[in-house]
């Protein structure tokens, strides 16, 4: 049995029997169902395809979309600017990592109010309150990633005379990128639970606005492909994420490999 | 040395804070001015309503965390023990580690109601799937000469896992923890802020929509400070239970 696990083929159809009787069973138990909260697969299916296929994807997806990766960009290019500067200075970071400290043991869904004060209730308030929660995993780990460069590496960078600009590309960037990308990782599950946060409590367009909308409403088989999209979204995006971060990182899964 | 630095920081953030609001750029916006925050967060202090919010929204949270711990670890420890289980539910927990539980509110505030319940459902949904792998993976890494030794032995499963398994599979355990403390309370502020369950979430809706803005801004500071101060006491515990592992 062991042995036979070793194969990736078999590998997968063991891995995918539980999902599928999972489904079946939902499908079959519901088939049937006049709870009017458990509606029947076959028909919250139906719905999903009406809705998402494609009528209301431009009005509630896109956007969605949209202020996510706006937001995600932002979030995680300031991340990695100021990790980096406070990365690599310590008499810097001293003063800004207890403030930071503080700041990210906010929840950052619990920021979304101070956004809508300061932003009102339009796009620009959600773009904004993704930015800067994905800003703080980045920031954490990129800071982390710097100030774990291995100083003999520094030291040949020296001993071979590279410039600031060089040891800044060819050694310090390199080296800290796996922490780096595993920021990015964290920061784009929160900027998706803060975008569906700030839809819900922005109001009007958006997934997250939809369902709850619908769920408010008692449009029971709306809120479901609502919740059905959004956990297929939010799985998508970690599988992407994945594939993404093992092609960047290529060398560095490789070297992990062999020392194992 | 970093205590009188995080003071300094905290101070010269308050006066930015009070400037930005008083003389530019925030001037008579709706920001509220860090004196009107911080004397509303002295005030909220000595209100017992206050405190019986902090106390509603941990008891989700811990509730939650309990209830996920007594059924990740024993089913982690399960599926740890063969590769077939592991391999058979790596997809299944995968795709509902990954799923934010905000995800399924529109749903559980339909079946729960706006209650307390709901909030520490929530909590479970959000933190038993990465705990259970977390075990599984810290079980399967045990020592594979320390199993055969025990074999010899002739120590009988139960043993192993209480005296080998377990123990190797605490320090991943302990990681996932100290993960799911912080991600409770942060569950138990969102059940509240967007599906309504009672405690600090709510009341933060509450006081949004209602325009006491500074009362907005003082409970952010509280879920702040109540945040920081939960993760120190988690490493806390955690250096003190697990002595024999480093980190």
């Amino acid at each position: 049995m062991t042995s036979l696990l070793n194969s990736r083929i078999i590998r997968f159809l063991v891995g995918i029997w539980l999902p599928l009787l999972l489904i079946w069973w939902w499908w079959t138990a519901s088939a049937d169902s006049v709870d009017p909260f458990f509606p029947p697969l076959s028909a919250i299916w139906e719905q999903f395809k009406f809705n998402w296929i494609w009528q209301l994807f431009p009005v509630h997806v896109v956007p969605s979309l949209r202020n996510l990766f706006v937001g995600y960009s932002i979030g995680i290019i300031a991340g990695v600017v100021f990790g980096a500067l406070l990365g690599s200075s310590r008499r810097v970071s001293r003063y800004f990592e207890p403030l930071i400290d503080f700041f990210r043991s906010i929840p950052p869904v619990a920021t979304v109010p101070v956004f809508i004060l300061l932003f009102g209730l339009d796009a620009n308030m959600r773009i904004a309150a993704v930015a800067v929660a994905a800003t703080f995993p980045t920031l954490l780990s990129t800071m982390q990633g710097f100030r774990g460069t291995d100083s003999t590496l520094l030291d040949t960078g020296n001993v071979f005379r590279l410039t600031k600009f060089q040891m800044m590309w060819k050694l310090r960037i390199p080296s800290a990128s796996p922490l780096i990308w595993s920021g990015f990782q964290v920061s784009l599950q929160i900027a998706f639970v803060v975008t569906i946060a700030s839809e819900i409590l922005g109001s009007g367009f958006g997934i997250g606005a939809f369902t709850v909308m619908s769920s408010d409403s008692f449009m029971i088989l709306d809120a479901w492909t609502g919740v059905l999209l959004m956990g297929l979204i939010g799985f998508a995006l970690n599988v992407i994420f994945d594939i993404i971060e093992k092609r960047s990182l290529h060398w560095y899964f490789g070297q992990k490999k062999l020392t194992r | 040395m970093r205590a009188p630095a995080g003071l300094i920081s905290a101070v010269v953030a308050i006066v930015i804070w009070q400037a930005a609001t008083t003389i530019w750029p925030l001037a008579n916006s709706s920001v509220p001015t860090a004196t009107a925050t911080l004397a509303r967060l002295w005030e909220m202090l000595f209100m017992s309503e206050t405190w019986a919010s902090i106390w509603l929204t941990v008891q989700m949270a811990l509730l939650g965390f309990l209830i996920a711990l007594a059924i990740a670890i024993p089913f982690g420890v399960l599926i740890g023990l063969s590769r077939f289980a592991l391999i058979s539910t790596k997809f299944t927990f995968d795709f509902f580690k990954v799923i934010p539980p905000i995800v399924i509110i529109p749903i559980t505030i339909l079946v729960f109601g706006p209650t307390q319940q709901m909030g520490v459902f929530l909590v479970v949904f959000a933190l038993v799937f990465a705990l259970a792998i977390q075990t599984a993976y810290g079980v399967r890494d045990t020592d594979p000469v320390l199993i055969e030794t025990m074999k010899c032995y002739g120590l009988g499963r139960t043993r192993q896992v209480l005296y080998a398994r377990l123990p190797a599979a605490a320090p991943f355990i302990a990681v996932g923890i100290r993960i799911s403390v912080s991600a409770a309370m942060i569950v138990a502020v969102v059940a509240g802020l967007v599906g309504g369950a009672p405690g600090l979430g709510r009341d933060l809706l509450l006081s949004q929509t209602s325009g006491e803005n500074a009362q907005t801004f003082a409970i952010v500071l509280i879920l702040g400070i109540l945040g920081l101060a939960i993760s120190r006491l988690v490493v806390l515990i955690q250096r003190r239970v697990i002595f024999w592992s480093p980190s």
